[in-house]
């Protein structure tokens, strides 16, 4: 038997998740079981694709046979398969784990269930929608999907606070979008074309007007993204939410914006990475990676530590642009989509895990957790794990990431970022040790009597970081054979 | 075939820079209206006078549209953007606290005004003078050559749903998934709310409802050739069906639970079904063949056009309805 | 008197575009936020569609754009809306 055709499974890959949200919504019955199916048959599409990707490399389809610049393209590439994979892990895990914890949560629990699914579903579309888009405009109408159905999963929890996180998150993204958008008018301004590659052969890095649409472009996205000093939303959204969410969100969602500013800045607006636009982003990566780790620090709330550390971590992804500058960009290219997958994988494990560690110790400060002992061990196996794949020892993924970022750092002689890179390592040791060391040397008791945990609370986060931890030695074999980016001579 | 209606650039925007000067006053006159309308939407001290004033200035947006020649967003922009928000906010409003509909000066940050009035005007600068130089070649010639083969005769239909039908699609998912958002925050809201108080409306809305439906209908058929389609019909039916419920209307008991939940997802499950349908006949996503385009764009114009009329009278409703009872399905 | 093609439209773009940016910014009522979110695209929208004009034929693309996004922000309000009246319910 042959896998199906690369345009079939894109297709499947982004119609199937809008199809059974809407039956699910429509129907209302049987939530759990459609969306598991649906999850898995996602995931084995992910699966299959990448398989295909590995043999054939990036392929371009053209939706409804038209071609650029009128119609619109889905471009298949290596790195993008990466991100669609992850997201059907995070996504199977992550309906697992909420199949599993709505169960037992006191309360409206089926309206909980009827809701939450069909919500996760519809980001999961508009995030592979993200991953294969390769049109300004599209993108756009995909970040609305994937951050609306967002905000919709943070108001699930609906105490103040989350409501009040929601409505900064929506605040927020809106704001990214309307100056996206802005960025897209410029550049259709310009050149009256939205496809990627029209842009990118057509794209005059020296013009007023393009370069006002890139910065738009640029910000909109960081937004999205949490980037310093646009971070202020994410904390208490990915704080507040329920666990699945913020592992989604966490992992998926503000990684899928970044993943477009690696796009377009390694893509389109390739020509436009200078050194000052490169240096710029890279400091506000590293006033990200400081204070993210700084204040990580400083919580007493274990899932508000988690999320100050995903600010941190993004921080440390930004660290690319500076090291793309000049030379061969394949390699940081590589790292960058690498460090996401890492990110994803380590931190909704990380986000599934708090969930359980919070529900078995019927508490969210740190200093009140149980230990490990009983069920709740394998919540904090999953923690550790999680913890080394987001430090990077070896032979996590994390690993993998940041040994291709560091040996480019060097071979640059950047050793500004390289000192960066090491302090962002370090932070992370410090904030994650700290956890571990409070927690385990200092258990509490826990509520009596302890509350179940259920194979699905504690399955699906260990998996997740087991993953993240044994991918990283396939890591050093992937390569964005063909990936169509612009190499830059040193110097030029 | 008919042959595509020939480009006309008569205008404000275009050309040799020959206008008259009536319609230079005309267009300054409403732009600067609609600046200060903007203004007043945003800072007018009475909040009621916000509302009122960004509802004006949706409506002048709608002129503005008309001047530039694209009568497909007027339409849109008086039903939905005027329209709709205007009632929404209307209706947010009336569900504030009352003190909290501020007749007080809103706060602003404590930032002196200086700094923010040279960043303003310099950034407004700056975008004025770059837009000023966009060439803006545009995709006009593209689609007109494409049109032959689109099976519709408006080039803005044209567009939406079959060059950039897949655009199209992800936005009535974007609009079942704000339904969804909303009623995952709770129940039904207006339902426990007083109904306007003018005794003539039941009567009028009763007269006036067979007419709403009756132009949704013209506006869906009329959408394959001229301003029109299925989104402003949608809108036009949500009107009719807000009016309906403003004047004391409910959702019918039969209709609630899974017969409303279909209506809602319809649009977007026709638009999937003939995409993925699609797929597996012509082996390309989207890829009408041209002798059944006209038929198949058809059938996702009635069912989105219906769907979208439904969806947004459930965002006007903000909440599920529900049994009388409070059981809910 | 003559002025370069779409000159008032542009300027009303950039215009609503400030206003919209700057009462999103300085306004603490988050209703006023919501409405000077809607300002500053209604600016956006304005400065695709007046581009759609210059060529040498009518272009409907940035027309199906902004219906696209009058659509969007629409369905994004209502959200915003919701969350508003929510929020205000649940004030201690």
């Amino acid at each position: 038997m042959s896998l199906p055709s690369t345009a079939m499974l894109v297709v499947i890959l982004v119609t199937l998740p809008l199809a059974a949200a809407t039956l699910l919504f429509a129907s209302g019955r049987q939530p759990r079981t459609l969306t598991l199916a649906a999850a898995l048959l996602l995931t084995f599409a992910a699966l299959a694709l990448g398989f295909n990707v590995h043999l054939e490399g990036v392929s371009v389809h053209r939706i409804g046979g038209w071609a650029a610049p009128l119609g619109i393209h889905w471009q298949v590439t290596p790195s993008g398969t990466v991100m669609l994979l992850v997201t059907a892990l995070v996504g199977l895990a992550g309906a697992v784990y909420g199949a599993g914890y709505f169960l037992h949560r006191p309360g409206p629990e089926g309206r909980m269930a009827r809701v939450f699914m069909p919500l996760w579903l519809f980001a999961w579309g508009g995030l592979n929608a993200l991953f294969v888009a390769a049109d300004l405009f599209n993108l756009y109408v995909a970040l609305e999907v994937m951050t609306l159905a967002s905000v919709a999963l943070v108001a699930l929890s609906a105490r103040r606070m989350a409501l009040q996180a929601a409505m900064r998150y929506l605040l927020a993204g809106l704001f990214g979008s309307m100056i996206y958008l802005l960025g897209v008018a410029l550049l259709y301004g310009q050149y009256g074309v939205l496809d990627f590659d029209a842009l990118a052969a057509m794209l005059d890095v020296e013009d007023a007007g393009s370069r006002a649409g890139a910065v738009a472009l640029t910000v909109g996205l960081l937004a999205k993204a949490a980037i310093f000093p646009l971070h202020f939303w994410l904390p208490g959204a990915h704080g507040r939410a329920e666990p699945p969410v913020s592992a989604l969100l966490s992992g998926l969602v503000v990684a899928a914006a970044f993943y477009l500013l690696l796009r377009l800045w390694f893509g389109p607006l390739a020509g436009m990475l200078t050194f000052g636009a490169g240096t710029l982003l890279g400091v506000l990566g590293a006033g990200a990676l400081l204070w993210g780790g700084v204040l990580a620090l400083l919580q007493r709330r274990l899932k508000m530590l988690v999320a100050y550390s995903t600010v941190s971590q993004f921080g440390f992804a930004m660290l690319v642009f500076p090291l793309a500058i000049s030379g061969n960009r394949e390699p940081v290219l590589a790292g960058g989509t690498l460090l996401l997958a890492n990110h994803a994988l380590a931190k909704a494990a990380l986000f599934l895990a708090a969930g359980t560690l919070v529900r078995a110790s019927g508490s969210e400060r740190i200093g009140q957790l149980v230990g490990f002992s009983g069920r709740a061990r394998w919540a904090w196996l999953a923690v550790i794990l999680a913890s080394a794949a987001l430090i990077g020892l070896p032979p996590t993924l994390g690993f993998s990431a940041k040994w291709l970022l560091l040996q480019t750092a060097v071979s640059q002689g950047a050793w500004w970022w390289l000192g960066i890179m090491l302090a962002g390592t370090l932070l992370t040791f410090a904030y994650l040790g700290r956890l571990l060391e409070l927690a385990l040397l200092d258990p509490a008791p826990g509520p009596s009597p302890p509350p179940v945990l259920t194979p699905a609370l504690l399955v699906p986060a260990l998996l997740l970081a087991l993953l993240a931890c044994a991918s990283g030695v396939w890591a050093f074999d992937f390569e964005l054979d063909g990936e169509t980016f612009v190499r830059l001579e040193p110097g030029s | 075939m008919r042959a595509p209606p020939s480009p006309t650039a008569s205008d404000p925007g275009n050309g040799d820079g020959l206008m008259h000067p009536v319609e230079i006053t005309f267009d300054a006159l409403l732009l600067f209206s609609m600046v200060v309308l903007a203004w007043q939407g945003v800072h007018a001290r009475n909040m009621f006078r916000a509302v009122v004033s960004f509802i004006m200035f949706g409506l002048l947006t709608a002129v503005a549209w008309v001047r530039l020649e694209a009568p497909d967003i007027a339409l849109a922009e008086a039903s939905l953007g005027a329209g709709l928000t205007g009632a929404l906010l209307l209706a947010t409003l009336g569900r504030l606290a009352p003190e909290r509909r501020g007749a007080r000066r809103p706060k602003v940050v404590k930032l002196s005004t200086l700094p923010w009035l040279t960043m303003g005007l310099a950034g407004t600068t700056v975008l004025l003078a770059v837009t000023l130089t966009l060439p803006a070649p545009g995709l006009g010639e593209a689609v007109l050559a494409a049109m032959p083969a689109a099976g519709v005769d408006s080039p803005v239909t044209a567009v939406l749903l079959n060059f950039r039908a897949w655009d199209t699609l992800l936005e009535i998912g974007v609009m079942l998934l704000a339904v969804i958002a909303l009623w995952s925050l709770g129940q039904d809201v207006l339902a426990s709310k007083p109904r306007l108080p003018a005794p003539a409306l039941p009567a009028l809305v009763r007269l006036l409802f067979p007419l709403f439906v009756l132009s949704t209908f013209y506006l869906l058929w009329r959408g394959g050739h001229g301003p029109g389609g299925a989104f402003p019909a949608g809108a036009l039916l949500a009107a009719g069906l807000v009016l309906a419920l403003l004047a004391g209307a409910q959702v019918p008991e039969r209709m609630r639970g899974a017969p409303l939940r279909w209506a809602l997802g319809a649009g977007l499950f026709a638009f999937l079904v003939v995409a993925v349908g699609l797929m597996w006949a012509v082996g390309t996503f989207f890829a009408y063949p041209p002798q059944h385009a006209s038929i198949l764009i058809a059938i996702i114009e009635i069912a989105a056009g219906l769907s979208i009329g439904v969806m947004l009278t459930a965002l006007f409703l903000g909440g599920e309805p529900t049994d009388i009872k409070g059981g809910g399905k | 008197m003559s002025l370069p093609p779409g000159t008032l439209f542009l300027l009303a773009s950039a215009l609503l575009f400030a206003i919209g940016a700057h009462g999103l910014v300085t306004c603490r009522h988050l209703l006023r936020k919501v409405l000077a979110l809607n300002v500053a695209t209604t600016g956006v929208f304005l400065l695709l569609v007046t581009l759609g004009r210059s060529g040498t034929a009518v272009d409907p693309v940035p027309h199906a754009m902004v219906l696209t996004g009058i659509v969007v922000a629409l369905s994004t309000t209502a959200v915003a809306l919701g969350l508003i009246v929510r929020l205000e319910r649940r004030r201690p």
